[in-house]
């Protein structure tokens, strides 16, 4: 059986195809304004990579920010319920999964087989998401991948706010006057997150081993900082920005059995 | 067959402008669901409850705090903006202070004939509430009859008292049809009947409400599919969200707030002093936060509500910098999720966003029914 789950997130939108229970493919692209165009076209392209059509296809489940704009998927969930399931197929032994993505930031409480338990999702407010090191990556004049490097060269505490992504961004200005070093301040904006997400993650139950999914997984300088913050290291998948696609493609194959 | 209350709903000005046209009575702007009503029901004044419009606005930021509840700055909004020109008055029962102050800005920069602050008992649980109210209540009467001109009789109260009651225990009644396993009534319809009780004549919403009873039995459809939800949070008048809500695979049959059922949930009792029979009700209704200490009412009165309309989760429903609900809401919703309650919470302003909360709501409807999903 050949399932797909499609995650249309704030920023990408990823496909993964499963076949048997096994990943064949996953891929995925920004998601712009266009969300059916680009989510029909990433599926297209896919599917005759691999030579399949859609009549191959038993099921197809979409989730995400902008899951509606998948009309052709025949399956919708949300991306809480993906994760978790997803996170479970991983590691069944994870009861806290933490998803950070482009504009938010999630903790969930899983159960047995993948259950949502409780969750919780950040407030109004990017400050503990993947755009806000963006926001921040610019201000140091530095890419987002290089804001993650220098951050692990610092041993500093630099105190920071980081309530707002604005006015974090004032911050940033002022201790780069007070000729505060580059890295130092890098690490005290992934500090920064890494607080408030773990503050939002407590409200669920901090239980670790904890597992760490979404994009901002791969930014090597926050999941330093927040390594820290649990005191622990957080469990990270090779492709952390595909937990939802995958855990909707899992969903898709359950609901089609 | 709720098209009615609906009407009303969103007509709230018209329809107390064509009230005055009609009966040359008085309106009063209340602030506050612990207003008396009663009283102004027996000096044939129409109450109105003061609410927001759930529309940005930038004319209240000279007269409040930035951390005070997007609540009373909608309220305080309405005033100065004049939607509410067609007041002869204006009373507030205290409770919270945000709100205090919203009616303090309102009284300084908008002129009606009566304005009157009414001091209430914030201890409720105390054996000297009820008298402390009841002297409160002896003034506030006065007033009102000074303002009017005419000196109620103990017949004028009975008749006040007996409106509200009536008006309540028909709203009892279309309660009742929720409890069961397929609603006739949806969340959306109920929201529109508990809040428009709170502008329209008692006598004419009450007999709307026994029209709908009479006929709901033969209704063709049933709100049993949804998810049972309770709602439970300060004042909510959001249609759009409960709309939401009920879209997306839910069914709304309870709530615990100020203009759903703590509004309307008691009588006043049938004594020989009127005005201790009223101040009596208002201090034993179910409790508003900012009154619900040292002993605490409110949480096992909402257990029984959700127990009772046997629902499968609750939406806490925060407005934002409303501190009575702050204050209880990490201790409501642990005692709630120890009960057996899953809660979602959620953060209202003057508008929310849409999109982020049907996320959230899908997402604790889908936890709600995991077995079915996995």
């Amino acid at each position: 059986m050949v399932t797909i789950g499609i995650d249309v997130g704030a920023k990408n939108a990823k496909i993964l195809i499963l076949k048997d229970g096994e990943i064949l493919i996953s891929k995925y692209r920004e998601s712009g304004f266009d969300q059916a165009g680009v989510t029909t076209a990433l599926l297209d392209e896919t599917l005759a990579e691999l030579k399949l059509t859609r009549d191959d296809i038993t099921s197809i489940c979409s989730t995400g920010a902008g899951r509606k704009a998948v009309t052709f998927a025949n399956e919708v969930v949300t991306e809480v319920s993906a994760t978790s399931r997803a996170t479970f197929e991983m590691y069944p032994e994870v009861r806290t999964v933490i998803d950070v993505g482009a504009e938010e930031g999630r903790a969930i409480r899983c159960g047995e087989r993948g259950k949502v338990e409780d969750f919780a999702i950040n407030e109004k407010c990017a400050a503990g998401s993947g755009a806000f090191t963006e926001a921040m990556a610019r201000a140091l004049e530095l890419t987002v991948e290089e804001l993650g490097k220098i951050s692990l060269d610092s041993s500093a505490s630099v105190p920071m706010n980081a309530q707002c992504a604005v006015f974090a961004e004032s911050e940033v200005i002022s201790l780069l006057h007070a000729n505060t070093a580059k890295q130092d301040i890098a690490k005290a904006i992934h500090d920064a997150i890494a607080s408030r997400i773990v503050s939002m993650t407590r409200r669920v139950g901090l239980n670790k081993p904890i597992a760490l999914v979404g994009g901002m997984a791969r930014n090597v300088g926050f999941v330093h900082s927040l390594n820290a913050a649990i005191e622990d290291e957080v469990l990270i998948p090779d492709s952390p920005e595909m937990t939802a696609a995958y855990g909707a493609a899992l969903i898709a194959a359950e609901r089609a059995a | 067959m709720f098209s009615q209350f609906e009407t009303w709903y969103r007509d709230r000005h018209e329809y107390a402008r064509k009230w005055k046209d009609r009966t040359g009575g008085k309106v009063f702007g209340c602030f506050c669901s612990y207003v008396p009503e009663e009283i102004l029901v027996a000096a044939n004044i129409l109450p109105v409850r003061v609410l927001g419009s759930h529309e940005p606005q930038d004319v209240t930021e000279q007269h409040l705090f930035g951390m005070f509840c997007p609540f009373c700055r909608d309220v305080l909004a309405q005033g100065l903006k004049g939607r509410y020109e067609y007041l002869d008055g204006i009373t507030l029962a205290q409770a919270c202070i945000h709100l205090r102050q919203a009616y303090r800005a309102w009284e300084e920069n908008v002129e009606h004939p009566f304005s009157y602050y009414l001091p209430h008992p914030m201890h409720v649980a105390s054996p000297h509430a009820v008298p402390y109210l009841k002297e409160e209540l002896k003034n506030f009467r006065k007033a009102v009859e000074e303002h009017t001109g005419v000196t109620l009789t103990d017949e004028d109260l009975d008749r006040g008292i007996r409106i509200l009651n009536e008006n309540r225990a028909a709203m009892h009644d279309l309660y009742e049809l929720r409890k069961g396993p397929a609603p006739k009534v949806s969340g959306l319809e109920a929201m529109w009947v508990t809040v428009s009780s709170t502008w329209i004549d008692k006598e004419e919403h009450t007999a709307e409400i026994r029209r709908v009873l009479a006929e709901i039995d033969g209704r063709d459809k049933d709100f049993g599919e949804g998810t049972r939800l309770m709602f439970v949070g300060s004042e909510n008048d959001d249609t759009d969200f409960l709309g939401m809500v009920e879209m997306v695979g839910a069914t709304v049959v309870v709530d615990d707030h100020c203009t759903g059922t703590r509004y309307f949930w008691n009588q006043t009792p049938e004594m020989d002093d009127r005005i201790e029979a009223i101040a009596k009700r208002y201090v034993e209704r179910p409790a508003c936060p900012a009154k619900d200490h040292v002993v605490r009412t409110r949480f096992p009165h909402i257990l029984k509500l959700a127990q009772e309309y046997d629902v499968a989760g609750v939406i806490l429903i925060q407005q934002k910098f409303c501190d009575p609900h702050e204050t209880d809401m990490v201790p409501l919703r642990s005692f709630l999720e120890e009960n057996g309650f899953p809660c979602l919470f959620l953060e209202f302003d003057v508008t929310v966003p849409m999109g982020q909360f049907r996320i959230r709501v899908e997402a604790f409807l889908e936890m709600l029914m995991e077995e079915d999903l996995f």
